[in-house]
């Protein structure tokens, strides 16, 4: 029977989410394409995350290697390759995150295989493989067919799909032994670095108000963080507030940030690409200003404000400040 | 150092209102603003700093129609030395497979020690041409680079990761990296620069130049098709709040004295 | 005939566009216009990437570039932001002088830091008691030995309180009226040349006024400009191109006006339908559009005539009063456009209306200027 991969993918001890995500769309998959579903696992003794899946997935792939202890995509492309040759699944799923956009395309044409990225969903109909995808920061949505071919890869966006557990699959675990006899000698991972931290815990904060491009300068951020402070909260940003240095990374929200769950977000001039969709949707009240009506952003928001937020911020701060007395 | 910038002439619509044109496959292009690819901004500001640093020459290579130029203008007049523009109507409705392949064909002639391109393009979001085109040509890449080291045939790289987390990886040199925004603060393009890149010439090459064929490009030469654009289904819609913004800041408050919050 | 821009004057304009939108926010030309203050650091950044003095040589620190595409540059600036656009533009007013009259060691002297934006410089014309009337000096140069000794008092001086140097108009033969001036460049800080700030202008607040004094200034023979006794005419032509720039610098600021306001009237919502769908609006916004393009036109005309060797003050006099006219016109319109909210300092056309009035004041009024173009019809 013909199988549906599942890259896994783990960092620093966790199988990360994402994974989970495909497993689940995955499951889904294999069901309507009469496919099994296969966990493929790399890694350095990691025999506690291949139980983990076991539950998930009807086989899992296991290769040890030290040398895949950390993901280099030049190990986990020789060593994927080889499994995908082998047992040709028609499909094989990997995260779209820093470590699927190292290594989905090489691995592609590697294989002379399609290659969808960042798909938010995946169909197969009459042995046409149809996904759906993102543009212009998710403003418009688009239908794309992949060419015919014996096997796929497609990265998978994440948070996209729920992750639903479904009855325990009791997946067998095939230990596959490890192909690579050189040294990988093109690319080495060093360590892990996590920025310096600065004074503010976003993670922590109950109340967050979250500032975007509309911000226009830099200047115009100390009246919103003065709001901030009046709603007792803290100041977050998202991606571009960071790449001008306007604001340290840590009060970046989304998914190269900080995930966020306060009890109130207010998204100021953010449009809400998915990224920093990521990082916030699960707040319990979140409050959107943005002058175009279109904007995303206002897809997650529970109460939206269609203007310009240098309007909005002054009178809002007065009529808090009235409120508290 | 010699190092070949691949830059791309996209729609700036971040802040524009988008439309589906008539053949429901692309966006209504008038009256959007068109500048170099944000992330590729990036790359060329790092490519530039490099050369500054290391001496060497900056190429920026593009695949697209005559209105790219003024992209490659723009490299020109930020510190690059020369300028390539592939260009046939072919090339139309190429996937970023397809796009790096017409890259990959006429870059493996070119000398260089390094290639940075952005990480993703703003329009297609494919996130794909850097580490084709380093595959085709044989040569490692890495991706969502924040930081560059340089020592002798090494670069040393930091990526970025989720979660504000980073990686630090070695990759040896020649190699494709693929550059994340915020690593440097792209500079303006000055009067000086502006009229140097006006003496410079512009290489132009066609489907039969770059030496490919009909089929290896375009549609055909394409991992994927598009079929049909159109604006997200809404799942969930904010309930809007109108009025004046003194009207506005009102509700606001009211909202949020009654889920206990004020 | 050709209408188009070359496609170098194209990328200059472009490369000025994306300088100001990086620059040139709101909030920080507010603040300048607020404290009176002139935006050194902006202006430092502008000239180091060739946005000022680009019409000076390369030698002197210039882009050898014409005055059309000065006009270019000053247009897009004063589009973007009106107080900062038009103070970064007047940084260099009088050097232009040094430039066309000036000896090849005074050209080396002030030139090349002028462009660099080192230093800022002033032209001081008008006199206390002489508005418009520039025929007759009471500020006196009198040769005395390897020296000359300047002694009176000059006004509204555009830079006063911060420009290095000044190139002054003086009466060296006060017999011969007009045709007895002299121009001579005074540095900062010569015993008996003083400054005094001059406050509480209505607009261009960026840009820093004041009035000097002489009193017994002495100064090397060196420091005369020009031929001695012709410094009327020589200041005759000079003011011809600073009519140019203030035409396109009133180009600039309509046109950022203009387009405020057309955006304005596209979400703006009255009685259930956008202001820009009212015809007695869309009218308004025609009308604008037609100010603008014409006096743009007759810019532009002015300028080429200039980058073609002839300095014709009829253009000259004609770009700068139709523009100026034009722009108090547009700017006006934006602000009715805008209602309440055009008048309240948040919304910038409160800025703009301020700072284009100056336009058809300076660099001669515009009842000047229909004098000079009348006199020359009637010649003609």
């Amino acid at each position: 029977m013909r199988e549906i991969f599942v890259l896994t993918e783990h960092r620093q001890g966790q199988i990360r989410d994402v994974t989970f995500e495909m497993l689940t769309k995955g499951r889904e998959l294999a069901g309507k394409t009469n496919t099994e579903l296969t966990a493929v696992l790399f890694g350095k003794e990691v025999k506690n995350h291949a139980k983990i899946l076991s539950d998930y997935a009807k086989n899992v792939l296991l290769v040890e290697d030290a040398k895949l202890e950390n993901f280099n995509s030049e190990a986990y492309q020789k060593v994927l390759s080889n499994l995908i040759r082998e047992r040709k699944p028609l499909l094989t799923l990997i995260g779209h995150t820093s470590f699927g956009v190292d290594l989905a395309p090489s691995l592609a044409v590697s294989l002379g295989t399609p290659l969808a990225t960042d798909c938010v969903d995946l169909e197969f109909e009459d042995e046409k493989f149809t996904v759906t995808r993102q543009m212009y920061g998710g403003k418009v949505n688009v239908n794309a067919v992949l060419r015919k071919a014996e096997s796929y890869i497609a990265t998978v966006r994440q948070a996209t799909f729920p992750v639903e557990k479904g009855a325990p699959m009791n997946g067998e675990i095939i230990e596959v032994p490890s192909p690579l006899s050189e040294e990988i000698t093109k690319k080495r991972f060093v360590e892990y670095v996590l920025p310096p931290p600065g004074g503010v815990d976003i993670t922590a904060a109950e109340v967050l108000v979250g500032i975007g491009r509309g911000i226009k300068d830099e200047s115009n951020i100390p009246p919103v963080e003065e709001l901030a402070k009046v709603l007792g909260g803290a100041l977050a940003c998202s991606r571009p507030i960071v790449d001008k240095g306007w604001l340290p990374n840590d009060r970046q929200v989304g998914s190269s940030g900080r995930t966020v769950k306060p009890k109130l977000y207010i998204a100021l001039g953010i449009s809400g690409a998915f990224q920093h969709v990521l990082g916030m949707k699960n707040s319990d009240l979140i409050i959107a200003v943005n002058k175009d009506p279109k904007a995303p952003i206002f897809g997650v928001a529970d109460y939206g404000v269609v203007e310009d937020l240098f309007k909005i911020v002054p009178p809002l701060k007065s009529k808090i400040q009235e409120l508290k007395g | 150092m010699d190092i070949i910038v691949c830059v791309k002439h996209v729609p700036e619509t971040a802040e524009a209102e988008i439309k589906i044109d008539g053949t429901g496959k692309a966006i209504e292009k008038n009256g959007l603003v068109f500048d170099i690819n944000e992330w590729d901004d990036y790359a060329l500001e790092e490519a530039v700093l490099l050369k500054e640093k290391f001496g060497g020459t900056v190429t920026a290579i593009t695949v697209g129609s005559e209105d790219a130029d003024s992209v490659l203008r723009k490299c020109l007049a930020r510190g690059a030395d020369k300028a390539t523009r592939l260009t046939d109507p072919k090339f139309e409705g190429s996937d970023g497979y397809a796009i790096a392949r017409i890259l990959a064909k006429v870059i493996k002639d070119l000398p260089f020690n390094m290639i940075l391109t952005g990480t993703q393009a703003g329009d297609d979001g494919y996130a794909v041409v850097g580490v084709i085109l380093a595959e085709l040509l044989g040569i490692p890449h890495a991706t969502m680079v924040k930081k560059i080291e340089l020592n002798d045939e090494v670069a040393k790289l930091n990526r970025e990761l989720e979660g504000g987390l980073e990686e630090i990886v070695e990759v040896k040199l020649p190699a494709v990296l693929t550059i994340q925004t915020g690593i440097n603060e792209p500079r303006y393009v000055s009067i000086m620069g502006t009229r140097k890149a006006m003496k410079k010439e512009i290489k132009v090459l066609g489907l039969a130049e770059v030496g490919l064929g009909e089929n290896e490009v375009g549609e055909a030469g394409s991992w994927i098709k598009m079929e049909k654009m159109y604006v997200p289904p809404v799942e969930k819609q904010a309930e809007f709040l109108k009025g004046s913004p003194e009207e506005i800041a009102v509700k606001i408050a009211e909202i949020l004295k009654a889920k206990g919050l004020v | 005939m050709n209408f188009e821009l070359t496609e170098e004057q194209k990328y200059i304009k472009s490369a000025a566009k994306e300088f100001a939108e990086g620059e040139f926010k709101p909030e920080i030309a507010r603040e300048f216009d607020q404290k009176h203050e002139f935006p050194s650091a902006i202006y430092k950044k502008a000239a180091k990437l060739g946005f000022i003095g680009c019409y000076f040589d390369e030698k002197y620190g210039g882009q050898g570039l014409g005055l059309l595409e000065n006009v270019l540059m000053e247009e897009e600036f004063c589009r973007v932001d009106s107080t900062l656009g038009s103070a970064l533009f007047a940084g260099l007013f009088g050097s232009d002088m040094i430039l066309e009259y000036g000896t090849e060691e005074q050209k080396m002297e002030y030139l090349p830091k002028s462009a660099q934006g080192e230093w800022l410089s002033a032209g001081a014309f008008t006199e206390p008691a002489h508005g418009s009337d520039v025929t007759v000096m009471d500020t006196v140069a009198v040769r005395d030995g390897d020296e000359y000794v300047i002694n009176g008092a000059k006004t509204m001086i555009t830079n006063a309180p911060i420009a290095e140097y000044a190139v002054v108009l003086c009466q060296t033969d006060p017999e011969a009226r007009h045709k007895g001036q002299s121009l001579f460049i005074v540095k900062k800080g010569t015993p008996g040349f003083d400054c005094n700030e001059l406050t509480g202008k209505m607009g261009i607040r960026a840009s820093l006024l004041g009035e000097y004094s002489f009193s017994d200034v002495h100064v090397p023979k060196e420091a005369l400009l020009g031929e001695e006794n012709r410094g009327f005419y020589h200041f005759l032509q000079f003011i011809d191109v600073g009519r140019i720039n203030v035409a396109a610098q009133s180009v600039g600021m309509a046109q950022g006006a203009f387009e405020r306001a057309l955006k304005y009237a596209k979400q703006r919502e009255q009685f259930g339908r956008r202001l820009a769908d009212f015809q007695v609006i869309q009218h308004k916004l025609a009308d604008m559009a037609l100010d603008i393009e014409s006096a743009r036109l007759l810019t532009y005309k002015a300028a080429w005539h200039v980058d073609q060797g002839q300095i014709i003050p009829k253009w000259a006099c004609m770009a700068k009063t139709l523009a100026t006219t034009n722009a108090m016109r547009v700017v006006s319109e934006a602000m009715q456009i805008f209602g309440g909210y055009g008048y309240l300092a948040d919304y910038d056309i409160e800025r703009y209306y301020r700072d284009i009035r100056i336009s058809a004041i300076y660099e001669g009024t515009t009842e000047i200027q229909k004098n000079v173009v009348a006199r020359i019809l009637l010649r003609e």
